[in-house]
């Protein structure tokens, strides 16, 4: 074997004993630790009842058809004629976020929700009543720890705890 | 015994052999192939034909699917065929902005194919080390667009957010990290002997035949071709931008490795300079900006998240024909667009790099041992979704 190939050996195992005695890990530990994501993370859309103004600009724009017009029942009843509000299917969302983008009255808006389990592909559809609710709440077995995630000159990535 | 009966039918795959679903059937003699021919198709999606289907700006989330790890490029060509159509530029924040989004995925791109590579030769460290290092960069990608991957950035006219608060300062930490971390990547990996043995000479790709083949982006580069759509049809912001084509000469499976790694300090350089030279201004075009009430302009500039005029919806291309050509971190993407006036193009052609350099396979397998079949597959960075579409 040539010198110059046993002083990379050497190196090489030299580099692997460095990060074996000071490792410098980025790891989350996730479900006991969650991230908290920056302003503007596109997660699940919350619904404005109020200020919607029942354009219809979301369903046309979704390239997923996911969000969709659907008959308000008490409302059309109401008026005696047919008024349609957007649901959102989560089961075809990719999150692109062109609905909330399009939105004229700023009724939809992103959350920072995405950990959600749902049990049938069903419930994964919210009717516009279902969808005034808000979106879930993440269940966890124990209350997670929340942290950010801060990039850092020596270790890449690092994770702090959000107060 | 004669060749045809010592030979024998090797399937590898077709379920996930490496970075997606495709087959190769190699015929080996003993320890060596006779001949492999990959068998593409596994992950075919129909994106040209669903596209006709969809409106134009539905058509942004669709592209960007098939190549998950390179979302920007993709993006980035279909918007260019688009405005071309439109006949309307992006102000030139918003090119710097691409510029810097389609940078900082070239970025992680690389680190993944770099990654894949290093798990297939059995270098697991290489893989865990690509892929850790590849987080920084998509929590600032995830910063500026609010996604990991699918950003769905880039839109007729502009990008849809504005520079986060902080984040030069936060792009240059990732930078320097990588910076430094480059220096181990070295010692550990791209200097070991081990993998040294397992790539130099192996898959050697002469420049004539790389271009006699039609090969794209970095398998090109590292055969000594300087080949690179940002400098033969410069867009965005990369007229303004100094950098270089990084080529190797030797053309072998090292040398595809070396450029990928030369690439990304490369990227770090144009990163810097977007950054110092951002121009100040809209990042959207202002006929849109004109479309959007006066209320929701306000809301703009408070938050810098851009509104979509109302016209998007139901968005009318002029009739007509455009191409549009990036550079990915995978080698150059092309989109074809053909319009007649409707909602829908009446034709959409997708060239992915991926789809170019699949004839590298059998190519460049011919009488190899049946362990360099990953080390060359790995080299050549091939995803199939790509290029199945």
């Amino acid at each position: 074997m040539s010198v110059d190939k046993t002083i990379r050996h050497v190196k090489a195992l030299a580099t692997g004993i460095k990060y074996l005695v000071s490792s410098k890990r980025m790891t989350l530990m996730y479900p006991d630790e969650i991230e908290e994501f920056p302003d503007g993370y596109r997660g699940m859309i919350k619904y404005n009842w109020d200020t919607c103004i029942k354009c219809g600009l979301c369903a046309m724009v979704c390239p997923a058809d996911a969000m969709k017009m659907y008959i308000s029942k008490e409302e059309s009843e109401e008026g005696k004629k047919p008024v349609r509000r957007p649901g959102i299917n989560y089961a075809r969302c990719v999150f692109c976020g062109f609905c909330v983008a399009i939105c004229p009255t700023n009724s939809l808006k992103f959350t920072k929700v995405h950990d959600v389990v749902y049990n049938t592909l069903e419930e994964q559809v919210y009717p516009p009543e279902k969808f005034r609710e808000g979106v879930p709440k993440p269940q966890y077995k124990k209350k997670p720890k929340k942290m950010r995630a801060i990039l850092d000159e020596e270790r890449g990535l690092r994770y702090e705890p959000v107060e | 015994m004669s060749l045809e009966e010592r030979e024998l039918e090797v399937l590898i795959g077709p379920q996930h052999p490496a970075s997606g679903h495709m087959r190769m059937i190699a015929k080996i003699d003993g320890d060596i192939v006779v001949e492999l021919r990959p068998n593409i198709g596994y992950v075919h999606r129909s994106v040209e034909k669903l596209a006709e289907a969809k409106k134009f700006l539905q058509i942004i989330p669709l592209v960007e699917r098939p190549s998950l790890a390179d979302t920007t490029a993709n993006n980035l060509a279909y918007v260019m065929a688009l405005e071309k159509l439109l006949g309307l530029e992006a102000p030139p924040r918003a090119q710097y902005l691409r510029t810097l989004l389609a940078e900082i995925n070239r970025i992680h791109s690389h680190l993944y194919g770099l990654g894949i590579h290093g798990v297939m030769i059995g270098s697991s460290t290489a893989y865990m080390w690509c892929f850790g290092d590849r987080e920084p960069f998509i929590e600032l990608a995830q910063e500026l667009t609010g996604a990991r991957l699918s950003y769905s950035y880039i839109i007729p006219g502009g990008v849809r957010r504005e520079l986060p608060s902080r984040f030069t300062e936060k792009v240059e930490k990732a930078l320097r990290y990588m910076e430094n971390r480059m220096k181990d990547y070295f010692n550990l990996y791209l200097n070991n002997p081990v993998t040294r043995a397992r790539l130099e000479g192996v898959g050697v790709l002469s420049k004539e035949d790389a271009i006699r083949l039609g090969v794209a982006g970095p398998n090109l580069r590292a055969s000594g071709v300087p080949y690179d759509v940002r400098k033969v049809e410069p867009y965005a912001a990369y007229p303004d931008i100094d950098f270089d084509i990084i080529t190797e000469k030797v053309g072998d499976a090292f040398a595809r490795v070396m450029v990928r790694v030369k690439e990304i300090q490369e990227s770090i350089r144009i990163i810097r300079q977007v950054l110092k030279k951002m121009p100040e201004g809209p990042i959207l075009h202002e006929k849109y900006i004109k479309a959007i009430s006066p209320k929701m302009r306000e809301y703009m500039k408070e938050t810098g998240e851009v509104k979509f005029p109302g016209i998007f919806a139901n968005l009318r291309i002029p009739a007509g024909e455009a191409i549009s050509r990036v550079e990915g971190g995978r080698g150059e993407v092309i989109f074809h667009i053909i319009s007649d006036g409707k909602m829908s193009p009446y034709r959409m052609r997708m060239v992915t790099p991926s789809f170019r350099n699949v004839i590298l396979f059998e190519h460049l397998n011919r009488g190899v041992r049946v362990a360099d079949i990953p080390a060359i597959y790995g080299s050549l960075d091939y995803f199939p979704p790509e290029a199945d579409r």
